[in-house]
């Protein structure tokens, strides 16, 4: 197959194949990522059209690539500390006439995993592993259908992590860290697991908490959580400071439709009236669910009484500082 | 000798990286190369077709440095190039 014809596919997955690391590509011509999230897309064209091809190519194949495609530039990257209404965010940036709206493509997220789990002293890999997730956000922002016009990209939580690496590829792409409570988000994530704190590999989690991927294997589910949503906050503490006028600081309990345009604007667009309405309609609906049916309902003092003792001592020990933190920034943020 | 007298390899791809650095790939051997900004001059006066003295001209131009240590030092990437086999005599 000549590269040409890889024009409209996309990097679904980054994978090591017989020990050579890739990336799984997926042909997505005629395809929007309509859904909350890119693997929810992916998962359901594999249903719908089990017949549609998929391609391994080593990454050289991607560098060739990128000098090819016809891609928007990013418009504006979402950061977060999981379960604090980022996906609201992206959903409304779909909402967005000519938006494409990446949503934790995992190629994009097992990539900055591997500055971490990947990256020595060796600045050559690290070069690299930019010059490969500057090619594979290319790849995935390339104009299939003509009218595309901005790129949004919402990067998996542990991802802010590497967030200074991310702005050297982009140092002029507007970003936003949302955030919440850190109970309530600790609570959101042991009442539903998620992968990232279940992964059996411990290297990223232990990089993100300072520890070692024994300690992490070792850690309850609530220490873990607060350990890394502390990192979480820290980071973008940390980003914050440098960024300044290129960031932008959202707590999930601002989450309503001016402070959801405001963002939009922040990121270059300001929407239209229509769209407008399209944002408000979402807000009433649950972010993730892939219909887009589910009714939201506003649950932090559900949380905040769903929580544990262990819950509120670890959020105190590992993540109300930086919070705090971040609240100051913030209010800095609002009256600039 | 002239870098005019060098060709290219159609197996190496180059991508720049932060301004000035960049990457050579050798899709035959899947090997790649990180260059440094100075490197990145070096090959890109290659890629225009510039001989030894116009490149020494673009490295003396663009940093400190004395033409006779600029021309050994472009030489010697020049050599290294050949040696990668990311260039041929033409």
């Amino acid at each position: 197959m000549a590269l040409t014809d890889l024009r409209g596919w996309m990097p679904a997955d980054a994978v090591v194949v017989n020990g050579r690391p890739g990336l799984t590509w997926m042909d997505m011509s005629g395809v929007r990522l309509a859904e909350p999230f890119f693997q929810q897309t992916v998962d359901k064209l594999k249903a719908t059209d089990p017949n549609r091809l998929e391609l391994f190519t080593e990454f050289d194949t991607l560098v060739q690539l990128e000098k090819q495609f016809d891609s928007v530039p990013p418009s504006g990257f979402i950061f977060h500390s999981s379960r604090c209404g980022s996906t609201l965010l992206a959903n409304a940036c779909r909402a967005l006439d000519g938006a494409v709206v990446l949503s934790e493509p995992p190629a994009v997220d097992k990539l900055i995993a591997r500055f971490i789990t990947d990256v020595d002293e060796n600045r050559t890999k690290e070069t690299l592993y930019s010059i490969f997730l500057r090619a594979v956000v290319s790849a995935l922002g390339q104009k299939r259908f003509g009218d595309e016009r901005h790129l949004f990209l919402k990067f998996a939580c542990c991802s802010v992590s590497q967030i200074e690496r991310i702005r050297r590829i982009w140092p002029n792409v507007p970003w936003v860290f949302l955030y919440r409570d850190p109970v309530e988000t600790i609570v959101s994530n042991i009442q539903n697991l998620p992968a990232w704190l279940q992964d059996e590999d411990h290297r990223v989690l232990a990089s993100i908490t300072g520890t070692s991927p024994d300690e992490v294997a070792a850690m309850t589910p609530e220490e873990l959580c607060a350990r890394a949503i502390g990192s979480f906050f820290a980071t973008a503490c940390g980003a914050h400071r440098i960024a300044n006028d290129r960031a932008l600081l959202l707590n999930y309990s601002q989450l309503t439709l001016t402070e959801i345009a405001n963002v939009l604007e922040f990121f270059g667009v300001k929407p239209a009236a229509a769209e407008r309405e399209t944002i408000a309609r979402q807000i009433q609906k649950y972010s993730k669910a892939a219909s887009g049916e589910r009714a939201f309902i506003a649950d932090a003092e559900a949380k905040q009484l769903a929580a544990s003792d262990l819950v509120h001592e670890m959020a105190k020990r590992w993540a109300n500082s930086s919070y705090q933190l971040l609240e100051q920034y913030r209010g800095g943020n609002q009256s600039s | 000798m002239n870098a005019t007298n060098l060709t290219i390899g159609k197996n190496v791809v180059v991508t720049d990286f932060d301004g000035g650095e960049g990457i050579l790939v050798d899709l035959n051997t899947k090997r790649y190369y990180q260059l440094n900004e100075t490197a990145m001059l070096v090959w890109r006066g290659l890629e225009q077709g510039k001989s030894v003295n116009e490149i020494v001209n673009d490295v003396t131009a663009s940093y400190e440095v004395e033409p006779e240590h600029a021309t050994t030092s472009v030489q010697r990437l020049l050599d290294s190039f050949q040696t990668y086999k990311l260039v041929s005599a033409k």
